[in-house]
């Protein structure tokens, strides 16, 4: 499973496709008017790769995941770990009272919030700039694909050998005579990790706008011509509310995105990773990987469930699953 | 309508207006024309700075990169030749390729074949096998992590297999993990396809494994590779299920450029041409394949959009 994986399918916005007055649904067993699907000859074999993996490696983790969460897990009792002592809830009292995770929460969300936000502007700035016909133009929307491209690792190995005390961007900055200090340690971590992320996964905001542009009906923009309206007002009043749809959307992926990142500050910073940017997956991990409280750890990947629970709800029932065929709730 | 915009995959969203009459680009145009360069611009130097600082710096010496040189002061295109016997990056990317290559094609017709039963076929849980699909995407992987290696250690205390420091054991993983996002892509893929031709073989009596090979898999190539991409990628890109499933032999690449960072901390100079030489050579596979597909991944990623 990755950090960056997510789903921004076609249609989340549209209100009633055109298969709104079809059937609601065309269970076995119910005569209900006989629509497109086929009901005889059904593969459901076909199903059973793809789904006793899933069940397998995605479902049956997550139930070990929660027995696990409510054990006491280290190194010693891993080994035969239905053994290991029961303990309920302490690893969650635990997580809450006395381990950096509400910290970690709090770094985690704002980081996730700040980074969505200002992707924003650039994404919707880059989508109109790139709208309309100039020479070049296929090399310039190839150009800047290349940030979100490139492997979160080799970005975090690229922004750490630039971020470098005496590095080139303190080069640059000195010539400038700005000397912010240290980038990858202390307070100013917290923003080199936005930035980055910044840089990495705007052009997928870019990418998601101009999608939706193209839901603008061509004759808005003879409309506004003939109104006299300026870029400005037609941006604004015509323009822009066709993307609120697809901005919403992009938000909260971009969000979902940048909560789960785990290989950029990973890579960018290294473990245990400086406090300011102790966000939740790396914290998860060392509390895995470097301390070895395996069940501590396993109550708080619980927690970062529970965190990404809403957006994901909001998500998922923004997301129209069948179009056209049949309408959703 | 968002929804009618490219239902496909494979179709290109940058695919402009119908431009069945010529209008005048000046009514189309959304920015004016200094905002328009000053936007374009601003973001070429943000995105290609530090991509060309990479570039040079693989080339520079590790002094001069510490000392904050952007160009290079003398070539050393040396780092190129000591990067592979510095770290062990061939068997990394060996590694890579052999898992990322055969996740990527059998991710892309297990999809392919649960995708057309969740497309042509009603049967209870549909709907939420498709949300899961979605949801299964977002979970974090950092959850996933320990279970699956508990899970893995167990076999080999249970049935006497050893999978954790195989290759197998990353394989299976994002196979797994892949799963939920290809058979998106495939799923918008499929419901482009007229049903007339599967229709009309059903009549002739095919069944159903004969309808998804000749009729459904020839249909759908376009799809098939955006997936089976997409699942490479996964794997390409993967660090944190590689730096705990894998050991030296079975290492991939993301994980050998982790291990030369880690050695160099502490030392005198870090070796940071070769390092960027490196990372370099770990990016190039993904860009160029993303600069070839670019049209097709580009509709997979907004129709279901990951990297």
């Amino acid at each position: 499973m990755t950090e960056t994986t997510l789903a921004a399918p076609r249609g989340a916005a549209a209100p009633g496709g055109p298969g709104a007055q079809d059937a609601p649904s065309g269970r076995p067993g119910r005569p209900a008017r006989r629509r497109r699907l086929d009901t005889r000859n059904r593969p459901l074999w076909m199903l059973l790769p793809g789904g006793i993996l899933m069940v397998v490696i995605i479902l049956v983790p997550l139930v070990v995941a929660v027995v696990m969460s409510t054990l006491d897990l280290d190194q010693y009792t891993l080994q035969s770990w239905l053994q290991a002592p029961f303990i309920a809830l302490g690893n969650y009292v635990e997580a809450v009272t006395s381990s950096p995770l509400l910290r970690s929460i709090g770094i985690s969300v704002s980081f996730a919030a700040i980074a969505s936000v200002i992707t924003l502007p650039v994404g919707v700035a880059a989508a109109l700039a790139t709208q309309n016909r100039f020479r070049g133009r296929a090399l310039v929307r190839s150009l800047f694909l290349i940030p979100y491209v490139l492997p979160a690792f080799v970005v975090g190995t690229l922004w750490r050998t630039m971020l470098q005390p005496g590095g080139v961007v303190d080069g640059m900055l000195g010539g400038l005579g700005v000397h912010p200090g240290l980038w990858l340690n202390g307070p100013l971590s917290y923003w080199t990790l936005i930035i980055v992320q910044i840089w990495t996964s705007w052009p997928f905001f870019y990418l998601l706008v101009v999608a939706g542009l193209q839901s603008v009906d061509p004759e808005v923009h003879e409309a506004c011509a003939i109104d006299g309206a300026t870029w400005w007002i037609k941006l604004r009043y015509v323009i822009l509310p066709y993307l609120r749809g697809p901005i919403l959307l992009a938000l909260i992926i971009a969000f979902l995105h940048n909560i789960n990142a785990f290989t950029l500050p990973f890579v960018l910073f290294g473990i245990p990773a400086p406090q300011d940017v102790d966000v939740l997956p790396v914290l998860t991990y060392t509390t895995s990987f470097q301390s070895f409280r395996f069940g501590l750890s396993a109550a708080m990947a619980i927690c970062s469930l529970v965190l990404i629970a809403i957006p994901l709800f909001v998500y998922l029932r923004a997301v129209k699953l069948d179009s056209g065929e049949e309408e959703q709730r | 309508m968002t929804a009618t915009a490219s239902r496909t995959a494979g179709r290109r969203p940058a695919a402009r207006t119908s431009g069945t009459r010529p209008i005048s680009s000046d009514v189309h145009r959304l920015l004016p024309r200094p905002l328009l360069v000053v936007v374009i611009v601003v973001l070429l130097v943000i995105v290609l700075g530090p991509v060309l600082y990479m570039l040079f710096a693989s080339v520079n010496s590790d002094v001069s990169v510490a000392g904050g040189a952007f160009f290079p002061a003398e070539l050393h295109l040396d780092n190129y030749l000591k990067v592979w016997t510095t770290v062990d990056l061939g068997t990394g990317l060996a590694n890579s390729v052999l898992i990322s290559g055969s996740v990527a094609i059998v991710c892309a017709f297990v999809a392919l074949a649960t995708a057309y039963v969740l497309v042509r076929h009603e049967f209870r849980g549909r709907l939420t096998f498709l949300r899961a699909l979605l949801g299964l995407q977002s979970i974090p992987g950092t959850l996933m992590l320990l279970p699956v290696f508990v899970l893995f250690s167990s076999t080999a205390s249970l049935l006497g297999i050893q999978i954790i420091g195989t290759r197998w054991a990353v394989f299976l993983t994002y196979l797994t993990f892949a799963l939920p996002f290809s058979t998106w892509v495939m799923v918008t893929y499929l419901r482009g396809l007229p049903k007339a031709l599967e229709e009309a073989a059903r009549i002739d009596g095919a069944s159903s494994w004969r309808i998804l090979t000749r009729i459904i898999m020839p249909l759908s190539w376009p799809g098939i590779v955006v997936s089976g991409i997409f699942a490479f990628l996964l794997g390409w890109n993967d660090v944190l299920f590689a730096s705990v499933l894998t050991n030296p032999d079975s290492r991939t690449a993301a994980v050998a450029l982790q291990v030369f960072g880690a050695t160099q901390e502490g030392g005198a100079v870090p070796l940071y041409g070769q390092m960027m030489a490196a990372s370099l050579i770990c990016a190039l596979p993904v860009v160029v394949l993303y600069l070839v597909f670019q049209r097709y991944l580009v509709g997979g990623l907004t129709s279901g959009g990951v990297k």
